[in-house]
């Protein structure tokens, strides 16, 4: 058993292990290694276009981190108090946005935001005052955003509502009794009970987000997110630039981790 | 310069005082605009009204410091690039596409953000057509000769009258081949699929490319290769969803598959051709005597191009005939400026691959514009790639 | 009474108002157009353009091997995950000390931080020519080719999804009464009956998670097929990207996207109803 959990840990570990080796590559391929040297890292943070897609990537996932976490636990705190037909209707939404592929979500939105736009963009340019440049409708922040949290927000109410159904109802409903606001009760008996939920939910969101190629590459516009601008690194023919990146995103993560399990620990530990 | 100057509104009487300062000379513009505010007021007329204002751009910052830039996998010397950035602070994003139908279809999409691409002499009226990329304003390309150009290669670039684009290089598809792997010497590309579902089978990579992929099996038949005849076209695909199973890839990046050893022969540009030959002495390529490709690629802008000035300046950098020959070196495809294959080492200038002898060039054709929207090729190209 | 009723479903519409919003036009309205799109024509530079047309499902089969690559390889790499992935989870969730549980865990989802694309990469690298084949060269084996076949997809499948095949495993194992394990072993029951009877029906929740979100994924595949099938493996997702980003039918792609969409549908409700009979079973199971 023991062996068995180490040969699986090699085999999560090795492909890991030679793209960090390799961001140390002194050679221009990726293939070979030519030497050791840091002048990837270099490269890469010097590199405007590394940053802006970074910036990017920051940006979309955590609007459509806030974004979902707040529309998704709305949506389930209100789901709870629906029964019926309607009830049904969203329970149907929820899965099937959680069941179609990423790329039908990214086809599917760019041919209808692209008709849309077709369509309302020559109208925007005639009602709008001459001499002005009229502003034109086009792919980007906003579809991106729109597009990854339609599947995190459901996500979300899944978590969340997962989580309500375990809730203690007692307590809100003595809560109640004790003539508490609702709002009062929200904020002191349901939100404490549901909040891991809602960060589990914001984190794969983020996590989500932060990662999809697929849905971005389709409706992302101009914008170049970090995992389109290294796909198209990779067809470019792969300098180890990437694997650079691919390390210092790695660290990051590790650091942030590491931070929130010694804040966490700071907390209880008090 | 104090905070507080920062956030209040300024006095008449102060913008006066600073006014004259500016005037005497005793402070910068810089600083007159920032202590008063204009800067600030300028920048947001400017952002929101750029056509008042682009006299303006032009004089300070007039680049930028991006351009995003289209091409083809292994085509340029990273050297060049970088000495572009050294000169002008303009950092280039460089995508490789591996087909001219992939970069239309992004174009088409809208939004691709793009400043220059590399477009192949058979798409630019496709092009214009579609009004998807900009006539140039060659005053602003002083390096560009039309003279120089030889007119086979530079025609496309005028599309009724108008120059849309300038030339990048010149080149042949045929294939490429391990002599270490493959002894038989194919020499046509009846030869090429016959090695393919033969010897060589599981080690040939075909383009990602309905051109130059349906192009070789409409020639391995005995047809053009620019043919759009229903009935060619499927005879092509039957040849083409026989030899998958003997394919190792189907991709427009070979160099890779071909360096690793695993492929053993692929279709190939010439220049690639050169380059695989200067790394490995067994890699032979070959212009087949059945027929192929011989083609011209291009700089051209798109109409949306959202950095023209860091377009314009980039273009005229790599027609400067030293960096083209700079280039040609490297990437191994001959130039179509005769400027540029005067600079020319001796050894290049008469290499056979890039500038190969007119007879063995006699079957070649240039891609016919209709190929590029032909419905037909597109989807055999489709479903052989997913049979 | 009453006036708290309607002071309540106000609270709820608003509570449901932006979500909704969200379904109206992220889902319903591009579901619809795509709908409409794929009974339409393909415009002569490509594109769309209008019409009634039943062209493009009648197209369909010459998309058959796509399908039926994507309808393959997803549950057999939903499976070879489950079968990779399960001994692991077992083990972090009842065999290792609770010192070391929670950063052997981290350490399963570490790799899901580095770019699928890169990972994905890497293993272009060890796939390929210079990499196992030439260790392989070393002891004598030759000629053995990995990259560009379904094998390769699969492996670079398992790396991909390990962690999302894992993590709901270990929660519901996790969970698990171990003083049942007990019992059931002071009741003389031998190890293996032990799993069969109890282990493993009660970690069927996390299976059922665990396998639905792999399998959905991998439906949609495109990035591991382009990069370990060297466009030889061909999911249904390539064969999307390809309709859109080369040959530019869209109509006949909104044709494979609607297709695409019923047959997810039926496959993951039909597994639904088999593997999750009771309610909370649901709730849970999707955590």
């Amino acid at each position: 058993m023991r062996i068995y959990a180490i040969v699986v840990f090699l085999f999560l570990y090795v492909p890991i292990g030679i793209i960090v080796l390799f961001s140390f590559n002194a050679g221009r391929h990726a293939s070979e290694l030519r030497g050791l040297s840091v002048q990837w890292y270099g490269k890469a943070l010097s590199n405007p276009f590394v940053g802006d897609a970074f910036v990017t990537s920051l940006i979309v996932a955590l609007s459509v981190a806030v974004l979902s976490s707040l529309m998704g636990t709305a949506a389930a705190l209100a789901l709870q108090r629906l029964k019926g037909k309607i009830r049904i209707l969203f329970d149907g939404m929820i899965y099937v946005s959680v069941m179609i592929p990423g790329i039908v979500i990214g086809i599917a939105t760019l041919v209808a935001l692209v008709t849309v736009f077709d369509l309302l963009n020559p109208l925007l340019a005639s009602i709008w005052p001459e001499g002005t440049k009229p502003p034109k409708l086009h792919m980007g922040y906003a579809s991106v955003i729109a597009a990854h949290t339609l599947f995190t927000m459901s996500l979300v109410i899944i978590l969340v509502r997962a989580r309500i159904a375990g809730m203690d109802r007692a307590l809100i409903e003595a809560s109640m009794d004790l003539y508490a606001t609702p709002w009062r009760t929200f904020y002191q008996v349901t939100l404490p009970q549901i909040y891991p939920a809602i960060l589990a939910g914001f984190l794969l969101s983020f996590t989500f987000s932060f990662d999809d190629f697929i849905i971005s590459f389709f409706v992302a516009g101009a914008n170049t997110t970090l995992p389109i601008y290294i796909f198209s690194s990779i067809r470019r023919g792969i300098t180890p630039e990437v694997n650079a990146i691919g390390t210092m995103v790695l660290a990051a993560s590790l650091l942030l981790l590491m931070t929130a399990q010694f804040l966490l620990r700071e907390r209880s530990s008090r | 310069m104090s905070k507080g100057n920062d956030d209040k509104p300024i006095t008449a009487k102060k913008f006066m005082k600073e006014f004259h300062r500016y005037q005497k000379g005793s402070i910068t513009r810089r600083h007159f605009l920032g202590v008063t505010g204009l800067g600030t007021a300028m920048a947001v007329m400017g952002t929101a009204a750029p056509s008042l204002w682009s006299g303006q751009a032009n004089a300070a910052g007039e680049l930028g410091d991006r351009l995003v830039f289209s091409t083809w996998p292994n085509y340029h010397d990273q050297a060049n690039l970088d000495e572009f950035t050294a000169k002008t602070g303009v950092n280039i994003q460089v995508n490789a596409f591996g087909s001219n139908e992939e970069m239309l279809a992004k174009l088409q999409a809208g939004g691709t953000g793009w400043d220059v691409f590399v477009p192949t002499n058979y798409t630019i009226s496709n092009y214009v057509e579609l009004d998807l990329i900009q006539e140039l304003d060659l005053s602003r390309i002083p390096y560009y000769d039309a003279a120089a150009n030889n007119p086979k290669f530079a025609g496309p670039a005028t599309v009724n009258g108008k120059v849309y684009c300038v030339p990048k290089n010149w080149g042949t598809t045929g294939f490429i081949v391990n002599t270490k792997k493959i002894k038989s010497q194919p020499k046509s590309w009846k030869d090429f699929f016959d090695v393919t579902m033969g010897k060589g089978s599981g080690h040939t990579i075909l383009h990602d490319y309905q051109l130059t992929t349906i192009g070789a099996a409409l020639c391995a038949l005995g047809y053009s290769f620019n043919s759009i005849d229903a009935k060619e076209l499927a005879e092509a695909e039957a040849l083409l969803i026989k030899s998958k199973p003997h394919l190792f890839a189907i991709t427009s990046d070979y160099q890779p598959g071909m360096r690793s050893g695993d492929g053993w022969m692929s279709i190939c540009w010439n220049g690639d051709g050169t380059q695989l030959n200067n790394d490995l002495p067994e890699m032979h390529y070959v212009i087949a005597t059945d027929g192929g490709e011989i083609w011209t690629d291009f700089y051209a802008i798109p109409k949306d191009a959202p950095h023209l000035n860091a377009a314009y300046a980039f273009i005229n950098f790599m027609q400067d005939p030293n960096i083209q020959a700079r280039e040609a070196a490297v990437h191994g495809y001959a130039p179509t400026d005769s400027r540029a294959i005067a600079l020319q080492p001796p050894s290049l200038a008469s290499d056979p691959i890039l500038h190969p002898a007119e007879n063995l060039m006699n079957g070649l054709e240039f891609g016919a514009a209709q190929t590029l929207t032909d419905p037909i090729r597109a989807e055999v190209m489709a479903r052989f790639k997913s049979a | 009474m009453s006036k708290d009723n309607k002071a309540n479903r106000w609270l709820t519409a608003a509570l449901l108002t932006p979500t909704s919003l969200w379904f109206l036009v992220m889902l319903i309205f591009p579901l619809i157009v795509i709908l409409v799109f794929s009974f339409g024509e393909r415009a002569a530079v490509g594109g769309y353009a209008g019409g009634f047309t039943l062209e493009q499902y009648a197209n369909l089969p010459s998309r058959l091997k796509a399908f039926q690559n994507t309808m393959l390889i997803a549950p057999a790499g939903t499976l070879l995950s489950l079968i990779v992935a399960y001994p692991l989870a077992y083990f972090l969730a009842l065999r290792v000390d609770r010192k070391y549980k929670l950063i052997l865990l981290v350490l399963v989802i570490v790799p899901f931080w580095t770019s699928l694309l890169v990972r994905t990469y890497a293993w272009i690298f060890i796939l390929g020519g210079r990499g196992i084949p030439t260790l392989l060269e070393f002891i004598g084996i030759e000629g053995v080719r990995l990259i560009n076949t379904p094998g390769a997809v699969l492996v670079g499948i398992v790396y991909g999804y390990l962690p999302l095949m894992v993590f709901p495993i270990f929660v519901s194992l996790e969970k698990l009464d171990k003083t049942l394990l007990e019992a059931s072993s002071d009741l003389g029951g031998s190890p293996f009956k032990t799993f069969m009877q109890i282990t493993l029906p009660l970690s069927k929740p996390g299976i059922a998670t665990g396998c639905m979100l792999v399998f959905i994924l991998l439906m949609g595949e495109f990035l591991i097929p382009a990069f370990l099938g060297g466009g030889k493996v061909f999911f249904i997702g390539n064969a999307l990207v390809d309709l859109f980003l080369q040959s530019r039918n869209w109509p006949f792609g909104a044709a494979v996207s609607v297709t695409l969409v019923v047959i997810m549908l039926i496959t993951v409700s039909f597994y639904m109803r088999m593997t999750l009979r009771n309610k909370t079973g649901r709730d849970e199971s999707l955590m």
